[in-house]
């Protein structure tokens, strides 16, 4: 990605005495900067410095784990030459400023922040160096061309010059902005691929970072909230007689979503939601249970009713050799956030509300506070924390507008908590999915023809109209942004991604995608559609090699390009693994897998202990371009590992008259320490500019693992979870 | 149910409070008493990332009621060092196990007791110990790695390990109220 200079610097303002340079990539107009300070040296909206000479970066991205703070920093630092551990930073507002350039809202999301925002903010690091250096050579009467800046300093090369950047704030807001700043060379680096600490952690095991759950309003009344326990269903009238008079209870009201119940403290208010008597009714929608759904999918695949999503050769009337056609399923899941959902708002004087929230969308909750409430967004402020977990669960915005309704009503500040039960219920689930694929072998072992029919229901079709809502005016009805998600629905792509993307060669290739939505809410679930697809896809290949009788490896290399990113990193896994050369007693799987513009290979080994397949080691190797911080790239590989390993194996969300059956860890588990092996990452060096690391690491996963129990067991398995009984 | 007097130990401090003896401690600690660094994560001690100790064991404060521990000595992760540099806090900054770090403090709770009970526990026992703390952003690995560093120092008596460079920043300093 280049940046046009003049598309760069949108706008240059005066605004209360600071020099302000905009950064609008988005179009977006700007009124002002974040956090304006008059006396701070604040070249556009990511960056300020004050006279006391702390540098200050807004985190405009969600920390949700994914280690995005210290990768702004690092950036940042390079370019501006100082120590990232000695930067401050804040957890920045909604602002148009910060508009993503792919998403248009303030979303994190699609592994896209460190991609996109690589050179951005190199711009913005060196623009202010510059400026500082600028500012020094006016202040000394020193020729620029003996200036450079060092740790936070400018210095002379004759050693008569030494001024630290707090020195410079002054002088620098009078100076212009320059045209181009110079970018350092890469060789030159020494926090980009370096910086290996992560600067968010003191606060994360001393328990002082704030999450959205310890806002910090002393005097917070606590809600819970009873929903329908049926996807679109209704309240045919509840009573609250008997809870009212319980200990600690403030008020019990309904609100759009369900009934709040308002207490003193969070067990206060739960002990008198027990004592709620209420009647829900399932909704009116066909496919309220798992199994209907299964057998509408079913249907689907049988019928004619789908688009073709890739059409590429043509399927030869008669092929000689080998033929399979088999079909998996993947269910709904959960996110299942350590962090249950929660959010806290305080009116405030001028009739609006504060509202503290772990968000990975600012302006969409934002949007929906406002909605809540019944007031303009203007007089809405968020507060963004660190997120105990995102994974995409945390774009979503319904605990705001729950919230906003119940502060707004009593006109008093609430913290709103659901427990795990509601967190489990309530979620936006990865959508369930049923594939069909059919492909042939030619006499040669080589793909001759492949089909994959994929049935499921839509996700932007579903949440869609929840995100529009915070880019659209309020005045703009529902119906239309219900319309506007519809519209693509039956081509979403999310649906299909990682199949018709993939980087196999095959002579003749179909994909074709039936949207058949049932009653559940649907989400973006860490990795989205390639979490399933690809395992599908790296199961069905490895299939079609057996079938073959060829080697899983060598097979995959035949129907990858030469020189490919998928090739190498292959190569790297199985060299790491020494594939083919497993110990006695150990099965391998492998699987490699693009997405987010990264590519992942990962092998699983496991052995048998009595016929039972237990997890021993995990290699994997990334390409995923420079690694800005190379460890936080190592432990999102881990960490998505082990969040599609969890899946794999345990995770499946069934539901029956609409309702969600799970609730708990107990029986919605996850993987614990005891089951999770060691995990080997190398991360193939490269000078291609960053791509997408914290998704990435989930997709190949569930395959690796699916191809290393059938290695062990000689049974293929196509239903996730997967059964290692 | 009505609000009786519990006494108990905090942290070191003496903490008296009227308040429903069937209260969890664990909302006792976040709603009345503001010490939020022990999490919510499940409300059935599931998940452990509300460990806390009392008399010294790990316990989830999810599920234990506050009339059961008058006049006992309860630690939290607040408590377990005065300025976050116990060696599992160390540990855990050096190995970069904390990831989102809402579950850290209850896995560094029952590392504590862990090590205290068991100063070179094999990884065996690690899994087996740590078994209750789920961590959902998958940091088993590093925390596995972080407990063996940190049992290594205290058995060591080393107080000082070289600090790679680390934030200071702090909740209260990222509030804009403070910095803006």
């Amino acid at each position: 990605m280049s940046l046009s200079r003049r598309a760069f610097i949108k706008n240059v303002s005066v605004a209360g005495g600071a020099l302000s340079l905009g950064f609008t990539l988005s179009g977006c107009s700007r009124s002002e900067f974040p956090r304006l300070n008059a006396a701070d040296f604040q070249p556009d909206a990511y960056l300020r410095i004050t006279p006391e000479g702390s540098v200050i970066a807004q985190i405009f991205k969600a920390e949700m784990g994914q280690g995005v703070t210290t990768g702004i920093l690092s950036v940042l630092a390079e370019e501006l030459e100082v120590d990232p551990a000695s930067m401050g930073y804040e957890m920045a507002p909604p602002h148009p400023a910060f508009g993503d350039p792919e998403m248009v809202m303030q979303i994190t999301g699609g592994s896209n922040s460190i991609r996109l925002y690589y050179p951005i903010l190199r711009q913005v690091g060196a623009t202010a160096r510059e400026m500082m250096i600028a500012a020094a050579a006016q202040q000394s009467g020193v020729a620029l061309s003996d200036l450079y800046a060092a740790d936070g300093r400018v210095q002379s090369r004759d050693g008569s010059v030494d001024l630290g950047y707090g020195d410079l704030v002054a002088t620098a807001n009078t100076l212009p902005v320059p045209e181009s700043a110079r970018l350092k060379d890469p060789e030159d680096f020494k926090v980009i691929g370096h910086q290996d600490n992560r600067l968010d952690l003191q606060g994360k095991v001393d328990g002082s970072a704030m999450f959205g759950m310890d806002a910090p309003v002393k005097d917070a009344l606590v809600a819970v909230i009873l929903r329908c326990p049926h996807a679109d269903g209704t309240c045919g009238g509840w009573n609250a007689t008997a809870a009212e008079q319980l200990p600690g209870v403030e008020a019990i009201f309904q609100i759009d979503g369900g009934i709040a119940v308002v207490a003193r403290n969070y067990w206060r208010a739960r002990k008198a939601a027990d004592a709620v008597e209420t009647n829900w009714q399932a909704g009116p929608q066909p496919l309220q249970s798992s199994e209907e759904i299964d057998a509408a999918f079913t249907v689907a695949l049988d019928g004619e009713d789908y688009e073709v999503m890739r059409e590429d050769g043509k399927a030869p009337q008669q092929v000689s050799g080998k033929r399979l056609t088999v079909e998996y399923n993947a269910p709904f899941v959960a996110h299942a956030t350590m962090e249950p959902q929660n959010a806290t708002a305080r009116p405030t004087a001028d009739g609006g509300l504060e509202i503290w929230v772990g968000t990975q969308g600012p302006d969409i909750a934002q949007a929906h506070a406002a909605k809540g409430a019944g007031i303009d967004k203007q007089k809405i402020t968020i507060h963004n924390t660190f997120l105990g977990g995102g994974f995409g669960r945390r774009a979503a915005a319904d605990n705001v507008y729950e919230v906003a309704q119940i502060a707004s009503k009593l006109g008093k500040p609430v913290k709103l908590v659901w427990s795990r039960e509601d967190d489990m219920r309530h979620d936006f689930y990865r959508p369930v999915m049923k594939a069909r694929l059919s492909a042939s072998i030619s006499g040669e072992g080589e793909v001759a023809t492949y089909s994959h029919h994929i049935v499921g229901p839509s996700v932007t079709q579903k949440i869609m109209p929840h995100f529009i809502k915070a880019s659209l005016p309020a005045w703009v009805p529902h119906q239309l942004s219900d319309a506007i998600a519809g519209l693509s629905a039956d081509t979403d792509h999310s649906s299909v991604e990682g199949v018709v993307d993939t980087g196999y060669q095959f002579p003749h290739f179909e994909v074709k995608y039936s949207n058949v939505q049932t009653p559940m809410m649907l989400g973006f679930w860490r990795s989205v559609g390639h979490s399933q697809n690809a395992f599908v896809i790296e199961s069905f290949v490895d299939e079609l090699a057996h079938a073959a009788g060829r080697d899983p490896v060598e097979f995959r290399r035949a129907h990858l390009p030469k020189d490919s990113r998928q090739r190498r990193a292959l190569d790297k896994v199985v060299a790491m693994a020494g594939w083919g050369d497993t110990a006695e007693g150990r099965f391998q799987g492998v699987a490699v897998h693009e997405s987010f513009y990264s590519v992942v290979a990962e092998v699983v080994e496991i052995s048998l202990h009595s016929g039972k397949p237990r997890l021993e080691k995990i290699y994997c190797a990334v390409d995923c371009g420079r690694a800005v911080n190379p460890d936080i790239v190592k432990s999102q590989m881990e960490s998505g590992i082990v969040f599609g390993l969890t899946a794999a194996l345990k995770s499946k969300i069934t539901i029956a008259d609409g309702a969600v059956q799970q609730s708990n860890f107990d029986d919605y588990p996850m993987l614990r320490m005891n089951e999770v092996p060691d995990i080997e990452v190398a991360i193939i060096e490269t000078d291609a500019d960053p791509t997408g690391v914290g998704e990435p690491g989930t997709p190949p996963a569930a395959p690796a693992l699916a191809n290393a129990l059938f290695a062990a067991t000689g049974v293929r398995q196509r239903d996730l979870p997967l059964q290692m009984a | 149910m009505n609000p009786e007097t519990i006494e108990f130990s905090l942290n070191g401090q003496a903490v008296r409070l009227e308040i429903e003896a069937d209260t969890p401690l664990l909302w006792v600690l976040r709603d009345e008493l503001d010490m939020v660094g022990t999490k919510f994560g499940c409300g059935k001690g599931l998940c452990g990332a509300c460990t806390v100790h009392m008399d010294g064991n790990p316990l989830r404060s999810c599920s234990l009621p506050v009339g059961a521990i008058a006049g006992r000595s309860i630690t939290t992760i607040e408590g377990l060092s005065s300025d976050g540099s116990h060696p599992l806090q160390r540990a855990w900054m050096a190995e970069n196990a904390p990831q989102c770090g809402y579950c850290q403090s209850g896995q560094i709770m029952s590392a504590a007791a862990l090590l205290a009970a068991n100063p070179n526990p094999s990884d065996d026992d690690i899994n087996n110990y740590m078994a209750g703390n789920i961590c959902r952003c998958g940091t088993y690995t590093r925390i596995r790695k972080a407990i063996k560093r940190a049992a290594v120092d205290m058995r060591e008596g080393l107080q000082t390990r070289d600090q790679d460079a680390v934030s200071t920043w702090s909740p209260d300093a990222a509030s804009s109220e403070v910095l803006s």
